[in-house]
């Protein structure tokens, strides 16, 4: 029985997250961060720790808000 | 002319009324005041360099911040939301602030492991951070680094933004200034909770969250 169950990569399975400031996958042993957006709270941000780390702007896709 | 001018002597008095407080109570109360130095990401919230090398914040930047900051602010728990000041000017508003609101307040020094160390009996797992100085409450943002907690910051124009969120650009050394600067913080927070009227203020003035100073014997 498990033959015929279609075979899944594990990459498929999992969404990676996205950084919102450098638009690179956030790896799972990096510690980004998630927040909605501050001014509008509708789009989650995500931060990964190199973009935290020097300060780099990050915009939201709805409202326009740039941060930090 | 004359309609010129009474249109723009009209728009001031709205830009005025836009403000969370009055520009009088700002500018008396030094929150516009920066410092010698800037870093290259305060420099966008910097109005003018005085003559002597003094930089002076947008008040108007500073008022969008903290609307932002409340908005941010009042998204999360009051119990989840933690405020640190490491310097003696920020315990009082810190208290206070967190009287109003309903958060967890760290004044003083901060023990290392509060945020990362589950064995500690001061062991805390906020959701937010609040800091007064970046410098100052270096610990503090580390520790939410490490952990993945967003962290908003009072930043003066020589603070450095690493790990830091959201900023609000704000004068964080003067006692008036951060009394104030909180004050307002906390009153825009209770009414984005809808705790209070758009138009209601807290029932204690700014200047009760001001630090006391204390004479020397």
């Amino acid at each position: 029985m498990a033959a015929t169950e279609p075979k899944i990569s594990i990459e498929e399975k999992t969404v990676v997250p996205i950084c919102s400031s450098c638009n690179r996958p956030i790896t799972p042993w990096e510690r980004g961060v998630a927040f909605r957006c501050p001014n509008c709270g509708e789009v989650i941000i995500w931060r990964c720790s190199k973009c935290r780390k020097m300060s780099v702007e990050y915009k939201c896709p709805k409202c326009g808000f740039v941060g930090p | 002319m004359a309609e010129n001018a009474q249109n723009s002597v009209q728009e001031q008095q709205q830009q005025v009324i836009e403000l969370l407080a009055p520009l009088e109570l700002y500018l008396s109360a030094g929150v516009h005041i920066g410092t010698h130095i800037c870093t290259s990401y305060m420099k966008k919230f910097v109005y003018r360099v005085r003559p002597d090398g003094l930089y002076i914040l947008d008040i108007r930047k500073v008022d969008e911040r903290i609307r932002i900051a409340a908005k941010f602010l009042a998204q999360f728990p009051p119990d989840k939301i933690v405020a640190v000041s490491v310097r003696q000017y920020g315990w009082k508003p810190v208290q206070k602030f967190c009287h109003y609101v309903g958060c967890k307040y760290i004044t003083g020094r901060m023990l290392p492991g509060t945020f990362t160390n589950p064995m500690l009996d001061t062991y805390v797992e906020p959701e937010v951070v609040l800091v007064t100085d970046p410098r100052a409450d270096n610990q503090a943002i580390d520790e939410a680094a490490r952990m993945g907690i967003p962290v908003v910051a009072l930043a003066d124009t020589d603070n450095r933004v690493e790990n830091v969120d959201l900023v609000i650009p704000c004068n964080n050394k003067g006692r008036r200034s951060l009394a104030l600067i909180y004050w307002i913080l906390a009153r825009q927070v209770l009414r984005e909770r809808g705790q209070l009227a758009p138009d209601q203020d807290l029932p204690e003035p700014p200047e009760a969250f001001e630090m006391k100073l204390q004479r020397r014997a």
